[in-house]
């Protein structure tokens, strides 16, 4: 068993770097619940089926039986009919030549229910789609034209309501259609409308208008931002230096105490050096100096490298000896991530994110292993590290006699030198006594 | 409620003070309204939660949420007091206000402004709360696998534990690694046929596809609304920063004032108050590691030097002594001095051309043409291949020390076999 203080640290580092792990696996998971959702066949909004079901939104009318209209329905779906027959009429006069070269845009819900025609639906025409659509299949065109002769072809996003009420204006001329012909009504019945699939249709969508407006004006305020940030204004920065001078002079806290911060930020710097030095180090020492050039150049890289590594102590030392006379002031909110050596340091924030851009997802996938490689290899020196300093003094001092010892032994091999990949056996041997 | 502002200096417009409150106010996140400045001026008990509030808002690392809403005041107050002093605020009459609330408005209001002074508060406060409308991908390493929330207490293991259990808890490490390994793949390969099928959607030529947001939000129209108010509650905020910016300079002749208003403090008794720290464990540990890293190689190197300087003298001592023997060894001199001296600005500058922080997002393109300020790909696993040969090499160190060290601390015991597990 091991100390109860080594325990609590050892436990506390890793449980703290599984914890780690689970929240990034957690943020992976719902990424990949988004993509998932994405690629499968959208779902149509709300209950776009063609059994009509009674509306539990909708308070407004009675729940239409299913196919029984009554005669006052009946009623409005011949001056709908009507209407709509004539808009057509005028519309495809003027306008059928280039219907169909126009590319097709995807502006309301209506296109998930009608995807299969390439009517174009612009908010101007709603009757041009219908005409459109009423040669091949007049009920859904219908659908897809109530939606903006709703009177509001700007309204790229309609409301659970809005569509609610189409839908039941929707549904009303349905069996009025089938009425009229009679022989499309069994093609128009209970045929599912085709899932829209980012696959087949993905390259139709078109981002509503108010979204683009809004994206860019916001785009173009980070721009700004940015530009301000980086030329700013003199006298306000003079200014600011100036209050945060007089606020010093004005305090009763003369003597600036090391922060928690500050105690991080200096021991961070030497983290790295020291692991520059060390690397450099290496490099040295396993280097074969061919000439006394080279080998002159060799000796005074090292001394010059011992003395930097001393001036290095030096500087941990003094801090360490300011840290337990003064004790720091507590740790800073929350717990300030541990920034990797690897991490080239403090570089101005921009505000504005830049594109990062890839080829293939061969790329992509290469560059997010290598980016989480990074990452568990920092996770993993931070922890032998850790380890190092915890268990071979454990092993150092404990008693070889016990049996404990060896499972110690075991323990610290497969964790010190294996990274816990590996165990090693130990066989006693006999022949000795 | 109109006050007759002071103008210390000339320059300052009348009216322009109000309006750089009124921006300030608006550029944070539930910024109290314009009133409770000129309130907290002097020191009116009514304007000091709403500023314990704000700079709590402020100085929690943690996204706001319900769960922050719903801290008491004492609470906050108290952990605003620790925040402060550990970033080394130096007005001490702040951690001697009460915490009920009753008062202190003006010391509350010259802490804000501190914080304004040292740092872009509200536009790192609205870097926080970005709406990322694209898929994001963070090139620094910062905080890759870091933990961003203060783990739960975990109520056991407060004894002693076996080794084996450290052992199996690794093992749990590794499997996640795996894991996330694995899911990542998955993700990005979804992501590449989100990008790959919506090509030429996008209004932004530059982009060329949509996002996984973008998408989302046509899939689901009650989402792209909520995400389209959000977007324009930024856009707002955007603009009350940029004013805020522009109309700085005047607030800050203001501050100069109030600071006048306040009696000198008189310099710290020797004993500071001592505040229950956010988080209890600190990183005096990561220290001592460092410490002992150095100090091992310290050894290592004294060790060597002396060796080499010896062999050194004795084989220059066979050579001659000629005047461009003594150039080139300055020679050597200047260059070692050189490099050594490049190998320490590694470390001490702050900043060095390091690819900007920040996330970075992600376009596909067939051609992998990028912009000036665009990163591409190749690039950058270019530069992640080299760091992780680096590390590699490191944890190989490493793990090469201990193998040394627990061999020769094994070996001292005979009468046993240790049979190494197979190499890779």
């Amino acid at each position: 068993m091991l100390p109860a203080d080594c325990s609590r640290r050892l436990v506390a580092e890793l449980q703290g770097a599984l914890d780690a792990c689970a929240q990034r696996q957690l943020q992976l998971e719902q990424s990949l619940r988004v993509c998932r959702r994405l690629l499968q066949a959208w779902e149509p909004p709300g209950t776009w089926t063609w059994e009509p079901p009674p509306e539990p939104e909708t308070n407004e009318e009675d729940p239409l039986p299913a196919c029984t209209p009554s005669p006052q329905d009946l009623k409005e779906l011949e001056f709908l009919t009507q209407a709509l027959e004539k808009a057509v009429r005028v519309r495809r006069g003027i306008t059928k030549a280039g219907e169909r070269n126009k590319a097709p845009s995807l502006k309301s819900r209506s296109i998930v229910t009608s995807p299969g025609t390439t009517a174009s639906t612009p908010p101007q025409s709603p009757g041009q789609a219908g005409g459109h659509a009423s040669d091949t299949r007049p009920t859904k065109g219908l659908r897809q034209t109530t939606v903006p002769a709703k009177g509001r072809p700007e309204r790229q996003l309609p409301s659970v309501r809005d569509r609610t009420r189409a839908g039941i204006g929707a549904r009303a001329p349905r069996p009025g259609a089938g009425l009229r012909n009679q022989h499309m009504a069994p093609s128009a019945a209970p045929q599912a409308p085709e899932a829209f699939t980012l696959k087949e249709k993905g390259h139709l969508l078109r981002l509503p208008a108010a979204f683009r407006k809004a994206a860019s004006q916001n785009s173009s305020l980070w721009v700004q931002l940015s530009s301000m940030q980086t030329s700013d204004s003199m006298d306000a920065a003079a200014a600011k230096t100036q209050f945060l001078q007089n606020i010093q002079t004005a305090s009763g806290g003369s003597q600036p105490r090391l922060s928690a911060a500050e105690v991080e930020a200096e021991a961070r710097r030497l983290r790295k050096a020291c692991s520059l030095l060390r690397l450099r180090v290496r490099e040295e020492l396993s280097a074969a100096p061919m000439d006394w050039m080279q080998e002159y150049r060799c000796l005074l890289t090292l001394e010059g490298l011992q003395a930097m590594v001393g001036q290095c102590l030096q500087r941990l030392q003094e801090l360490r000896a300011a840290v337990a006379e003064r004790p720091p002031l507590p740790c800073p909110v929350g717990r300030p991530p541990r920034a990797s050596p690897s991490c080239g340091g403090r570089a101005e924030p921009t505000w504005s994110p830049q594109l990062l851009v890839y080829s293939s997802t061969q790329e992509l996938q290469t560059l997010a292993a290598l980016k989480l490689r990074v990452a568990v290899l920092d996770q993993q020196i931070h922890l032998e590290k850790v380890l190092m300093a915890e268990l071979l003094p454990l092993v150092s001092a404990a008693q070889p006699e016990g049996p404990s010892w060896l499972t110690l032994c075991r323990a610290a091999h497969s964790l010190l030198c294996e990274g816990g990949a590996r165990v090693l056996t130990i066989l006693r041997d006999e022949s000795v006594d | 409620m109109r006050r007759r502002r002071v103008d210390p200096a000339a320059g300052a417009r009348a009216g322009a003070l109000p309006e750089a409150i009124a921006a300030l106010s608006r550029s944070l996140p539930s910024g109290p309204r314009p009133e409770i400045f000129r309130r907290a001026k002097f020191d009116r008990p009514e304007a000091t939660s709403a500023l314990w509030q704000l700079l709590f808002r402020v100085l929690s690392p943690l996204p706001a949420g319900n769960a922050l809403a719903s801290i008491a005041l004492e609470v906050q107050a108290r952990l605003v007091k620790s925040a402060l002093c550990s970033q080394g605020y130096p007005r001490l009459a702040l951690a001697q206000l009460p915490e009920d609330g009753s008062q202190g408005s003006r010391e509350l209001l010259l802490a804000l402004s501190w914080l304004l002074a040292r740092g872009p508060v509200p536009e790192q406060m609205l870097a926080q709360t970005r709406v990322p409308l694209g898929d994001e991908m963070t090139v620094c390493q910062c905080e890759a696998l870091a933990s961003l929330v203060p783990p739960a207490p975990h109520m056991e293991a407060e004894g002693p534990v076996d080794v084996r259990h450290v052992q199996w808890l690794m093992g749990k490490l590794r499997f996640r690694w795996r894991q996330l390994v694995s899911s990542q793949q998955e993700q990005c390969a979804l992501l590449s046929k989100i990008h790959l099928y919506t090509r030429g959607c996008h209004s932004d030529q530059n982009l060329g596809h949509l996002s996984v947001t973008e998408a989302e939000m046509l899939r689901d129209p009650e989402g792209g609304q909520k995400l389209l108010r959000t977007l324009e509650r930024e856009s707002r905020r955007l603009e009350a920063v940029l004013a805020w910016r522009r109309a700085e300079p005047v607030f800050w002749q203001w501050m100069d004032t109030v600071l006048g208003t306040c009696a000198p403090e008189a310099p710290a008794a020797a004993s500071q108050p001592t505040f229950l720290p956010w988080v209890p464990e600190c990183g005096d540990g990561e220290l001592e590691l460092v410490v002992r890293e150095l100090q091992t190689l310290e050894e290592e190197l004294r060790e060597a030097v002396e060796r080499r300087r010896v062999a050194w003298e004795a084989k220059a001592r066979g050579c001659g002594r000629g005047p461009e023997w003594s150039a080139a060894r300055r020679a050597s001199r200047e260059t070692v001095e050189k490099e050594l001296g490049a190998l320490q600005r590694c470390w001490e500058q702050e900043s060095g051309p390091a690819p900007a922080h920040g996330p970075h997002r992600l376009v596909r393109r067939e051609d992998g043409a990028a912009g000036d300020r665009d990163l591409r790909a190749a690039e950058l696993i270019r530069t992640l291949r080299s760091q992780e040969a680096c590390l590699e090499a490191v944890l190989r160190q490493l793990q090469g020390q201990c193998r040394q060290e627990l061999a020769r601390l094994a070996g001292a015991l005979p009468g046993l076999i240790w049979i190494l597990p197979p190499g890779r």
